[in-house]
């Protein structure tokens, strides 16, 4: 494996900020490997995107600006991306742990008979060979996991583990040739948006997370949406919540939701139970907002306050709005 | 229609983990295994429906849902489980020699074995609890050549066509494809039933077959032999320590608290 590709993730043009960690990252990977750091970027958007990444450390962004990307389901990106990495020859290719990344990564695992490393929140090259460091079983372990009997290693990256680093270093551009001969069958009829795109759980600097104590819907968009705001950063719940309704099942963090590691979590109004802890455990600061002060969130939050949460939250929001005036 | 799930049994995540310092290795003994829970929700979505196609008007032959597990012998009390809940068979993958299997190594022989079962839709979770890699459902649709419609939170066959609600970020897709297939879920299918009693005892009746790697006759090694990754350490997380409690005497003072620890950290 030498040279590095990262999967940009992007919806019509605007990307994340993850997908700025992965080029950095890919940066480093090469120049231990020695070998180039290329992005590859697809569908509706995707050149506008490439200036944009020329801002980093990439030595190749090939693009391919192909309506087929957007209208059959992954088959298209697939082809393109094993494309990319068979012209590269040996390689590690980068994606972020979200679901379009996950469903990429098993998918060109199988393509290029590849070594797979999932939810990964450090890469090293030793010796010539990649290891991957991710935590598993909930975070109860963290492991090691080196690349063998494989040309290529497909890793998912855990958004927010790494630092993104600008610093162009005039990248090529590159058209990816559309595969010639295919037809595709998984067709995408329509997209319904429900919540605003604005930023992804996973991928947010700050998540503000409500629980069962939240009491209904409402207090999620007047209460908790404001103070994401101010933080720019999104709105998480736990499992009782998604459960009851109150928010879509996409926001549920834990075991049987997403994983998060934000360089700040607030859990308002939840316990903190051990399948909630599991998909937050690694972020930075850990703030809670509960009335009872013998809650699980006390053994492992940074600081618990006992309290009201609906006296409490506005209160907090004020504070962080008129701080972010100020500065 | 056959609908075939397709399981995976973890270590229970609630159980307390512990690394042999001798061995390195994961100390296995007392750790009950448990099905995947994501794999709850794929067992449910395909009851669901089965029982949606057995009340459709004119529907030809029933739907069956066989639960295809590859694991050690040991799994097949787990797998009762999945029977209990109203899956009608279940096929078990099992052999010493598919010990050590990554990613790769498992989608491939499931694949064949699955190709054996036979299958017009294939159902899997979107992610296992132990290895949080969720690349085997992709890897198998490439391997088994059909269709992957993935994070579905709804499905759909009509006219022999499949039609899902497709999980993203911001809401969702409605997607299309032909059979067979392979759907991946998400949990909005549905929460999964719990076994009755009826079913408990009706699932001991049932038959949990098994293949062995012999009977896949595979042309590349799995296994550790196969595997392209390899553990090579094993070690604790950091331990998050207690932090501190602070009692609020009312919203503004909490709120400041808060505030002033955020400022402290550089947060604010
Ligand atoms: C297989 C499995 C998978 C699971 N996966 C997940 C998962 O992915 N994510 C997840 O979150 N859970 C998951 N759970 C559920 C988990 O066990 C807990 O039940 C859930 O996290 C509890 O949510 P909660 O903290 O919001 O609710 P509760 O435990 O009911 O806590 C609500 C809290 O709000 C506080 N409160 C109430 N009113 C106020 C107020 N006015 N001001 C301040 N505080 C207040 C209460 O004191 C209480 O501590 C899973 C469970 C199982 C069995
Ligand atoms: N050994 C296995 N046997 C059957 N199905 C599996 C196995 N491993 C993974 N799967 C399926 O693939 C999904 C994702 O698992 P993973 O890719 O390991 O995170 C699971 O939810 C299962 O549906």
């Amino acid at each position: 494996m030498k040279n590095v590709i990262v999967f940009v993730e992007h919806s019509g043009g605007q990307t994340r900020k993850v997908t700025f960690e992965l080029a950095t990252q890919a940066r480093r990977l090469a120049d231990a490997l020695g070998g180039e750091a290329r992005a590859v970027v697809l569908g509706a958007g995707a050149q506008a995107l490439v200036e944009q990444l020329k801002a980093y450390p990439l030595d190749v962004i090939a693009y391919a600006e192909d309506p087929d990307v957007d209208t059959f389901l992954l088959d298209p990106a697939v082809d393109y991306l094993v494309a990319v990495a068979q012209s590269a020859g040996p390689s590690v290719v980068l994606l972020p742990n979200t679901m379009l990344g996950r469903d990429l990564a098993g998918r060109l695992t199988a393509r290029l008979g590849a070594a797979m490393a999932g939810d990964v929140t450090g890469i090293e090259v030793d010796g010539g060979s990649v290891a991957c460091v991710s935590p598993k079983l909930g975070g109860k372990v963290v492991t090691t996991c080196a690349f063998k009997n494989a040309d290529y290693g497909v890793v998912t990256i855990r958004p927010n583990s790494f630092t993104a680093t600008a610093g162009g270093t005039g990248a090529r551009t590159a058209q990816i040739e559309k595969p010639a001969g295919k037809s595709y069958a998984m067709v995408v009829e329509r997209n319904v948006e429900e919540a605003s795109s604005e930023l992804g759980l996973e991928e947010a600097p700050v998540v503000i997370a409500g629980g069962r104590g939240m009491g209904g819907p409402e207090p999620f968009t007047s209460l908790l949406k404001p103070l994401a705001n101010a933080f720019g950063g999104a709105v998480g719940a736990s499992r009782a919540a998604a459960d009851a309704g109150w928010v879509p099942y996409g926001l549920q963090i834990g075991q049987t939701g997403k994983t998060v590691s934000p360089q700040l979590y607030i859990g308002v109004g939840i316990s903190g139970a051990i399948q909630h802890k599991v998909g937050m455990q690694t972020a930075g600061t850990i703030v809670a907002v509960n009335k009872d002060g013998t809650v699980p969130m006390g053994d492992f939050a940074d600081l618990l306050v006992v309290g009201d949460l609906f006296t409490i939250v506005p209160e907090l929001t004020k504070l962080v709005e008129r701080a972010k005036a100020q500065a | 229609m056959k609908i075939v799930v397709a399981v995976k049994l973890v270590p229970d995540a609630n159980a307390e983990k512990r690394i042999d310092s001798e061995t390195k290795r994961l100390v296995r003994t007392g750790v009950e295994t448990v099905l995947n829970p994501f794999d709850e929700y794929a067992i449910e979505g395909a009851l669901q429906l089965k029982e949606r196609l057995a009340a459709a008007p004119g529907s030809a032959e029933p739907a069956t849902v066989t639960v295809f597990s590859m694991a050690p012998e040991s799994a097949r009390e787990v797998l009762r489980k999945a029977l209990a809940m109203g899956a009608d068979d279940a096929v078990l993958l099992t052999d010493a020699g598919l010990q050590g299997s990554d990613v790769w190594a498992t989608a491939y022989a499931v694949a064949a074995a699955l190709k054996k079962v036979g299958f017009d839709l294939v159902v899997t979770g979107g992610l296992a609890d132990d290895g949080n890699t969720g690349g085997v459902p992709g890897a198998l649709a490439e391997y088994l050549g059909v269709p992957g419609l993935t994070n579905a939170r709804a499905i759909e066959v009509a006219d022999g066509k499949l039609k899902v609600q497709r999980e993203t970020d911001t809401g969702y897709q409605v997607v299309t494809g032909p059979m067979p297939a392979l759907v991946s879920v998400t949990m909005a299918i549905g929460e999964p039933r719990y076994a009755s009693l009826k079913g408990i005892m009706g699932a001991k009746k049932k038959t949990i077959t098994t293949i062995s790697l012999a009977e896949l006759g595979l042309d590349r090694a799995v296994g550790s032999d196969g595997a392209k990754t390899e553990v090579r350490e094993l070690a604790a997380p950091p331990v998050r320590g207690k932090g501190r409690i602070v009692e609020a005497s009312d919203g503004a003072q909490g709120a400041q608290v808060i505030f002033d620890y955020l400022k402290e950290k550089k947060l604010v």
